[in-house]
């Protein structure tokens, strides 16, 4: 069906271009994009870039994970998690039923939950009434309801950056389909299955 | 001193919430305090009431970096309904002491002690002050209340809220059966092995003090 597309076939999507090489970016196989958009009903697709953007990402209050966890979306965890997360450039949330372990690292970071650990955010640290965080934060804004329990010191930096680790190629360019996850815990791969949600 | 079998009662009363309801007040110890804040270079200060917006966004909004230690936290987690007496119990009070300031030596150039040491007894106080100063670097002041009503059966405990460099909003979160009373005296040989011990008596039963590592 999707080898078939042509310029005069009706689109999924009126506003969306033709389908000619190139169009979405040097080195962009239209056939592969939309793949990854039809296994992934609740993704969203942005022309512009060729990339495609996921829902988030979240660990139940069941789960329990330890070792390092990557993501490139949005993350809740709700559950235990001993060792690291980064988060880069997204939202980490940690639930109000979470118990973490870990060093947590990501653009924004919301904490209903308890972490024992040091806390880098490049962007905002929301510490929620329910929180109680022992650890070291390292942010450029913070947010404290009454009532949280924080335990540690507060490093205010406005140049405040979290590092991304180095990517290989750039968003215009495709990712293997089939690549193979490097870290047991890994989310948010950027041509995955779907939104892998544990229970 | 007498103890109660429950030592922690809990301030409910409608009159007693009007009188203990948030308020701003002037502080002069904090003016003092706050003085030193205005140096430009980097200071490290802890804040002994737990981390609040106001008390963050003040101190850091000056450059300095902060941390936070909410001790009547560890207290009640510690000690819990039987506040005073559990101080006596060997176990609990080391466990207290394992978990307060557990900081290394010399970190700090200030230190917002608020009332936290009033509802402590010996042994665990000496203690709890001989780790203040240890955390204190040489010159580092730190700001200390009191109450100074020998007379009144409860002392209320409060959340001390920093408005500005001279105002301080207070507000009630519980309080503990009057059980002992800290005159000038008993507080000179609390800190005797400070540098200084600067006294000002407020208004409103209220000693505040500037000791100076």
């Amino acid at each position: 069906m999707w080898s078939k597309r042509k310029e005069d076939e009706v689109p999924l999507r009126p506003e969306r271009p033709a389908a000619t090489p190139g169009a979405f970016g040097p080195g962009v196989e239209p056939q592969r994009r939309e793949i990854s958009t039809m296994s992934s009903p609740n993704r969203t697709f942005e022309p512009e870039t060729g990339a495609v953007r996921s829902g988030s990402a979240a660990l139940g209050k069941n789960v329990t994970v330890k070792g390092q966890i990557v993501a490139r979306e949005d993350l809740t965890i709700d559950g235990e998690v001993e060792g690291t997360v980064e988060c880069h450039e997204h939202r980490l949330t940690i639930g109000p039923n979470a118990r973490v372990q870990s060093n947590l690292k990501a653009r924004e970071i919301v904490i209903h939950g308890s972490i024992q650990g040091n806390v880098e955010a490049a962007d905002k640290i929301d510490i929620k009434k329910e929180a109680k965080l022992v650890g070291d934060i390292k942010t450029s804004r913070i947010v404290i309801e009454d009532g949280a329990y924080f335990k540690g010191s507060i490093d205010i930096s406005k140049t405040a950056q979290v590092k991304s680790p180095p990517q290989s190629q750039p968003q215009t360019q495709p990712q293997p389909v089939s690549q193979p996850a490097p870290q047991p815990a890994s989310v948010g791969s950027p041509i995955g299955a779907g939104t892998p949600t544990l229970k | 001193m007498k103890f109660g079998s429950t030592a922690k009662e809990n301030l409910t009363k409608a009159s007693e919430k009007n009188a203990l309801s948030t308020a701003n007040r002037h502080s002069s110890g904090f003016e003092q305090f706050s003085a030193m804040l205005q140096r430009p270079e980097n200071l490290s200060i802890l804040d002994m009431s737990g981390a609040s917006q106001a008390n963050v966004s003040f101190i850091t909004s000056l450059g300095h970096r902060m941390s936070t230690d909410d001790i009547l936290a560890t207290m009640q987690q510690c000690f819990a309904d039987d506040f005073l007496e559990n101080q006596k119990v060997a176990s609990k009070a080391q466990r207290f002491i394992d978990q307060t300031l557990t900081f290394p030596d010399e970190s700090f150039d200030g230190a917002l002690v608020w009332d936290t040491l009033q509802f402590l007894v010996s042994p665990v106080l000496d203690h709890v002050v001989a780790q203040l100063l240890r955390v204190m670097r040489p010159g580092g002041l730190m700001l200390v209340f009191f109450r100074a009503d020998e007379r009144s059966p409860r002392i209320p405990m409060y959340n001390y809220r920093i408005q500005d460099q001279r105002t301080l909003s207070v507000s009630p979160r519980g309080g503990y059966q009057n059980v002992q009373f800290f005159h000038n005296r008993v507080l000179e040989k609390l800190f005797q092995k400070a540098g200084s011990v600067k006294f000002f008596l407020t208004r409103d039963n209220l000693r505040e003090l500037i000791v100076r590592r």
